[in-house]
């Protein structure tokens, strides 16, 4: 590079990393983990008449589906955890919204629109009184959506009398609307869950928001540091208390999934999603410090993590070793991110 | 019998691809003070840190007392009775002054010791006898998170002190004191010396340098370029320190001047809620012209830093009493967005922790305050983004001229050009400064200086709160001197430092 020079701004928060391999192996662990992984499930599947199950196109669409909820609530995560916040109540939102949605379509026979505009309301205002009673407080996020966790599972508990509540199809009073089990079916010749497909498009709104945003920017300020955000005339209240609002959107719209995938609302269902979401957000990079992170990063962490239980199954692997498996990623993609930061931090 | 303390040669020592050592001499005598001077980058903290275990180095020898020691953990050294007082303080503020002080050398209480029962009276006691040595009035039943910074500061140096039974390493130790302080800290010093200890010395600046070592030791690059006697001139000094001579720390002063951008004329600040430890401006009258720089003088706690953050409008929430005005209209801002879109900008004292998002790029960092200008409907424009990174990068010789690194990885030096690259960006009518300079090498110091004062010529206002008095008696046009809250005098820029001083500390009164 010549004197005088000057190289045009990254967009991502970390550019320069093509010169340090350890630093390219974190900001891409997910993508390396999913590769990896995918590898594993290939060479470890099982066959059936000569095909790999692994590779069978329903077995695919299995993963696919199988992540849509927890991967639509990752997406959500992403932007709390960027800001360097948490929210642990998304899988009690969920079976709220899911018991929602039950309850509005059969028991008051609310038509589509309606329920999904009520629930997804519902939704963001959850998150977004979090995220204001957080911010107005100055309360650790933990806490807060501690008891958010509580109070929405509480809720849905009360709503259906600790219940299930049956979703059937119908155009009599007490059925749902035959449209709404669409949710539960796949396109395309029978191979793309809608499911997935509500997953991938908020994937790609969410990725678009973080990073070509304005919001995403400050997304980003906010994470990076606070007070330096404020001081900049950056609306920090107002970022924090939307991001709550956007993990409550996505957990009402994944409730929403919920229910039209199963075709029942259950106030008890959704329980640990919270946790698989950070695993994913964190596999994918995302620095729990915030300031640091990337959409992309926490979608193929998602998908990873769907793809290693759907090998373990496969494989006949009991249920404690997968979360063994779950566990060690977790510790490897952390100290991955720990030796980087350690290697920033040396120079000074 | 060489007689020396300390003898470390050929040290060497790489960060990754940085050579941060190549090849360095340094010695100590026993009741000496050897100044370490080198601008931020050129190694004087690292070779510290290799003298205190902190880390190792890749090559050389280091002699201690005649033997031969290689630490690997700072507790050796500290074993072996060489201290260091870090730059950034290692006291936890939760606890008290005595339990810091015996942090990790707690003493245990007879039977319950065993169990972990600590002897709490004993500790306190000789904690008070440790800041009694350092002459330090602090109680020591005070949380630590209640102290001034320039207290703390006294605190770590009486911890380390402690520890000190032959070398003390003085890393930045007057970074945050005010005149009286430092004077204190080196009469200490002294007592130190003639105990028989040898104390290595590292700072910024020049003159505090010739009044407290006997050698200078000047780096630069990783290199010692030269070692003088402490009388050397400054001239020379600086000279070595950035590898050519400096004509000028100082641009010429201003001459003409514009409209009154800021008038306060006996305004206070009536806060709805008292914050502890913050002086609120009682009674403060002073203007900011365009195109003038105006200095706050005043000792720790004067309410210098009050004044600003609440001009800006990150003080409490309240109001101004008396007359306060900027461009014509009242002052009364009460976030740092409406400060800004008025036509402020503030530089805090606290880069790190409140200017800078350290693990984001340079780029990111100073579009910070002009988001919403390149961002047209709420989407980034990366044309008009990378046109504000150049333009910030130019205007302010960031080094290296990229927006796409680090910025914690930076010099401190850099960094403060990013912090000020990023509050100058919207074109602001009236810059706040408060210790502009802190933690800044020579050099870097007299770019920032040249910069303000074209900014001002071209009809910024600025006005900057420092505790370093040569700074504010160089750079500035007027400078007015704040105690208890209030102003109580104001003097042109060619005022000396002595007078400023008496009017700090409440010996003078002056009209404005």
């Amino acid at each position: 590079m010549t004197e005088g020079t000057v190289n045009l701004p990254a967009v991502a928060p970390h550019r320069r990393l093509w010169r340090d391999p350890l630093a390219v192996v974190v900001r891409f662990q997910s993508v390396i983990g999913l590769v990896l992984v995918l590898v594993g499930g290939i060479v470890f599947s099982p066959a059936r008449h000569g095909q790999l199950l692994f590779l069978a196109p329903d077995n695919i669409a299995n993963i696919v589906r199988a992540i849509s909820e927890t991967g639509i609530i990752s997406l959500g995560m992403t932007f709390v955890i960027i800001t360097g916040g948490i929210d642990l109540s998304v899988g009690a939102a969920l079976g709220l919204a899911s018991v929602l949605t039950a309850t509005l379509m059969v028991n008051l026979g609310w038509g589509i629109a309606p329920t999904l505009i009520a629930v997804i309301a519902a939704g963001i205002a959850f998150g977004a009184v979090q995220g204001l009673i957080s911010n107005r407080f100055r309360l650790e996020a933990f806490i807060i959506t501690l008891a958010g966790l509580q109070v929405a599972r509480g809720l849905a508990l009360v709503i259906s009398h600790n219940q299930y509540i049956n979703i059937s199809y119908g155009d009599t009073p007490g059925l749902a609307p035959p449209a709404f089990s669409v949710l539960g079916e796949r396109l395309f010749s029978n191979t793309v869950p809608v499911a997935t497909l509500v997953f991938l498009a908020l994937a790609v709104v969410a990725t678009f928001v973080l990073n070509t945003t304005r919001f995403g920017r400050y997304v980003f300020a906010v994470g990076g540091n606070e007070r330096a955000a404020r001081l900049s005339g950056i609306p920090v209240a107002l970022v924090k208390i939307t991001v709550y609002a956007i993990t409550g959107f996505m957990a009402a719209v994944a409730g929403i999934v919920h229910a039209g995938q199963f075709s029942f609302g259950s106030p008890n269902d959704g329980a640990g999603y919270e946790l698989t979401a950070i695993a994913a957000v964190v596999i994918g990079g995302t620095s729990l410090f915030g300031g640091a992170g990337t959409m992309i990063g926490t979608i193929a962490g998602s998908i990873m993590l769907g793809a290693l239980a759907n090998i373990l199954q496969l494989n006949n692997i009991n249920a404690a070793l997968q979360l063994l498996a779950t566990g060690a990623i977790i510790v490897v993609a952390a100290v991955l991110q720990a030796l980087v930061g350690r290697r920033e931090g040396s120079m000074r | 019998m060489s007689g020396l303390l300390l003898e470390m040669h050929g040290i060497e020592k790489r960060f990754g691809g940085v050579h941060a050592l190549r090849g360095v001499d340094f010695d100590l005598k026993a009741g000496e003070v050897h100044a370490l001077l080198g601008e931020n980058g050129a190694g004087k903290t690292t070779l510290m840190n290799i003298l205190s275990g902190v880390i190792e180095s890749d090559h050389g020898t280091i002699r201690v007392a005649g033997m031969d020691v290689r630490y690997t953990d700072p507790r050796e050294a500290q074993a072996a009775g060489i201290a260091t007082i870090f730059q950034e303080l290692d006291l936890v503020p939760g606890l008290d002054v005595a339990a810091n002080l015996f942090l990790g050398h707690e003493i245990a209480k007879g039977v319950l010791g065993r169990f972990g029962g600590l002897d709490g009276r004993r500790m306190e006691r000789e904690a008070r006898a440790m800041l009694a040595d350092a002459d330090v009035a602090i109680d020591v039943r005070q949380p630590v998170g209640d102290l001034g910074i320039g207290q703390r500061q006294l605190v770590a140096i009486a911890k380390a002190m402690s520890h000190a039974s032959r070398v003390l390493i003085m890393d930045e130790p007057t970074a945050a004191l005010t005149a009286a302080e430092v004077t204190h800290l080196f009469e200490v010093v002294r007592r130190l010396c003639a105990r028989g200890l040898g104390i290595v010395y590292i700072s910024h600046r020049l003159e505090e340098v010739a009044r407290v070592a006997d050698r200078v030791t000047v780096m630069r690059d990783g290199l010692v370029v030269g070692e003088l006697p402490a009388t050397a001139p400054q001239g020379r000094l600086v000279h070595l320190l950035v590898g050519r001579p400096l004509d000028e720390l100082f641009p010429p002063r201003g001459t003409a001047h514009g409209d009154a951008l800021l008038k306060l004329d006996h305004a206070g600040f009536f806060a709805k809620r008292a914050r502890a430890g913050w002086q609120m401006p009682e009674d403060v009258s002073l203007t900011v012209h365009a195109g003038e720089i105006v200095g706050l003088a005043g000792i720790m706690g004067a309410g210098r830093t009050e004044l600003l953050s609440t001009l800006y409008g990150v003080g409490p929430r309240g109001q101004w009493r008396g007359k306060a005005e900027f461009a014509g209209k009242p002052v009364r801002f009460a976030t740092a967005s409406a400060a800004r879109r008025a036509g402020l900008a503030f530089v805090t004292d606290d880069r790190r922790g409140s200017g800078l998002m350290l693990r984001q790029t340079t780029g990111h960092n100073v579009v910070m305050t002009v988001l919403k200008r390149i961002s047209p409907m709420g989407l980034m424009s990366r044309a008009a983004e990378s046109e504000m990174v150049v333009q910030a990068i130019r205007q302010f010789d960031i080094r290296p001229p990229r927006g796409d690194l680090v910025v914690g990885n930076l010099s401190g030096g850099n960094q403060q050009k990013v912090v000020f690259a990023k509050e100058l960006l919207g074109g602001p009518r009236l810059l706040l400064l408060d210790e502009p300079t802190r933690g800044v090498d020579v050099g870097a110091k007299a770019e920032i200086y040249q910069r303000l004062r074209a900014l001002a010529q071209r009809g910024l206002g600025i006005l900057v709160a420092s505790s370093e008095l040569p700074e504010l008696i160089g750079l500035c046009d007027r400078i007015v001197v704040m105690r208890h809250g209030a102003t109580v005098a104001e003097f042109s820029g060619e005022v000396g430092e002595s007078t400023l001083l008496a009017a700090a500390n409440g010996e003078i009164r002056e009209a404005a």
